[in-house]
């Protein structure tokens, strides 16, 4: 009887994977069919016409042939405008680690009451989804032309990033060996300092560095719509066509880019 | 006979939502000096006893006295007090990144200056007292060695050395042999023993080993569903009760 019983539970189980398997299946090709079909409607709608890349093959040559020998007469003002772009990455990333440290620690779910953490993680979500090149923009037309546009727009823009790894580190500390220095004697400032700094110093040290790469590179182009350092120069060559000062700033711009890439790497590996 | 280092009093501690007291103690006195084991099944009320003897246990009634200040249910003991008093942590509760002579050292944290010991500095006498500890528990030469790259009872030795670093008068231990081999464990309860006997301090483990443990206290206390169900010296404790209080496993 009991064996009877087994079989059919068995056998039920069996012709239960099967459906699941061929729902599966199913859900698995609709998926297929839907992403087919936005391909195809990017395609069409997008008017891209093959013809007109091959054909312009001689012309892409001609432009890179037009960006040699780089000129070099403009390296006074690529070192000039290099080092406002490096000026704004640290004067951004510092606002931002600022921001961070406070929006981060109010958005830890271990640290903050939810109708505080809540709110807070919403608002830096909201924050993170809008392109730095808009917050740029705006705070061009609010404060004028120059570094300070840049300056102010880092900070809005990667604290949405930056605060949110905060919160993620500050949520992973091990609260036990907190705990620990409690029953030791310890204030909460030592606490602080001895039990929870040391288990996140590595995550937090990390994260502000790659926020700092990115905030390298992206006031790079910061320049572009206005808001200093050395895009400022690109945009300003590429309109005038002279493609020969363009080629000195963007084989900077590629060194810079490396330099800092190494930098971090050389950095991240000490923290390991 | 020695001074009470702990007393209880119609002490009762429920667990929110539990209808049946965790710890349900008429009365309970410790002397200076005295090395008590507390034994019991896991459930039994051993950790939490534990918990509310180094005033991190809220929300009971009735009295608690340790080392002669009554306790408050609703608030935390003072810096002074908590320093007086050790514990040594059944997951060990080490900052593993830091490096074994600093875990030691975060012991001395209730002695040295509040604000100045933010820098990092620690006076000589956290020094002297660190170093002792480190010495006493055998790892002089893993000092500068980060605690996660240590084995299970080494940690465990290290938690032990941040404890009396602290120079306390009572040493509270939860379970802190239970991930241990019988070898480790051994040299760990011979660390307690000997380091309390040192330092002329009280110590209270807890175990669900009660062979173990009995050749390193002088008192057994049982605790089943919170209650005490035996209080006297190991070798009083028969095979019958101990059947009682663990059922088939003793």
């Amino acid at each position: 009887m009991t064996t009877a019983k087994g079989k059919s539970a068995s056998r039920e189980e069996v012709l239960h994977q099967r459906d699941l398997e061929w729902q599966r299946g199913w859900g698995q090709f609709l998926l297929s069919v839907v992403i087919v079909l936005v391909v195809v409607w990017s395609w069409n709608g997008s008017e891209i016409e093959l013809y007109r890349l091959a054909e312009s093959g001689g012309r892409i040559a001609e432009f890179l042939a037009r960006m040699m020998p780089p000129d070099l007469s403009v390296l006074p003002v690529v070192i000039e405008s290099s080092a406002e772009t490096l000026r704004i990455a640290i004067l951004g990333t510092v606002g931002c680690i600022v921001l961070s440290i406070v929006l981060g620690m109010l958005a830890a779910t271990n640290l903050s009451p939810s109708w505080i953490h809540v709110p807070v993680k919403a608002v830096l979500a909201v924050i993170r989804g809008i392109p730095l090149i808009l917050v740029a923009m705006l705070m061009v037309g609010a404060v004028g032309l120059g570094a300070l546009p840049g300056i102010l727009a880092i900070p809005f823009h990667a604290t949405g990033m930056l605060a949110k790894f905060y919160a993620e580190a500050i949520e992973s500390v091990d609260p036990a060996p907190m705990e620990a220095l409690e029953s030791v004697g310890a204030t909460f400032l030592q606490k602080l300092r001895f039990g929870a700094w040391p288990q996140i110093a590595p995550d937090i040290l990390r994260d502000t560095l790659f926020r700092f790469e990115m905030n390298l590179r992206e006031s790079l182009i910061l320049g572009v719509v206005g808001a200093g350092g050395i895009g400022f120069y690109i945009q300003m060559y590429v309109r005038a066509f002279q493609y020969e000062k363009v080629a000195t700033l963007t084989i900077v711009v590629i060194a810079f880019v490396v330099l800092i890439e190494l930098a971090n790497n050389a950095i991240r590996r000490l923290l390991r | 006979m020695a001074a009470d280092v702990i007393a209880l009093h119609d002490l009762v501690f429920r667990h929110p939502g539990n209808h049946h007291p965790t710890l349900a103690i008429p009365e309970l006195r410790i002397g200076a000096g005295q090395r008590v084991a507390l034994i019991g099944t896991s459930g039994a009320g051993k950790s939490t006893l534990l918990r509310l003897l180094d005033g991190r246990l809220r929300g009971w009634s009735g009295s608690c006295a340790v080392l002669g200040r009554p306790l408050d249910p609703d608030s935390p003991p003072p810096r002074l007090w908590r320093r007086s008093v050790g514990f040594v942590f059944q997951e060990f509760a080490l900052v593993e990144r830091e490096t074994v002579r600093q875990n030691v050292l975060n012991g001395r944290l209730g002695h040295a200056d509040a604000l100045w010991s933010l820098t990092g500095r620690f006076g000589a006498p956290d020094h002297a007292a660190a170093d002792r500890a480190i010495q006493d528990v055998g790892l002089d030469e893993f000092a500068k060695r980060r605690v996660d790259r240590l084995s299970g009872g080494q940690r465990q030795r290290v938690a032990i050395a941040r404890c009396l670093a602290q120079e306390p008068r009572i040493v509270l231990a939860d379970e802190p042999i239970s991930s241990l081999d019988p070898v480790t464990a051994h040299t760990v309860l011979d660390l307690l023993r000997n380091s309390a006997v040192d330092r002329r301090a009280t110590l209270v483990i807890s175990s669900h080993q009660p062979q173990l443990v009995a050749g390193y206290v002088d008192r057994f206390i049982a605790l089943d569903r919170g209650r005490i169900v035996f209080d006297g010296p190991p070798n009083a404790i028969d095979e019958t009760q101990l059947s009682g209080i663990y059922g088939e496993t003793a």
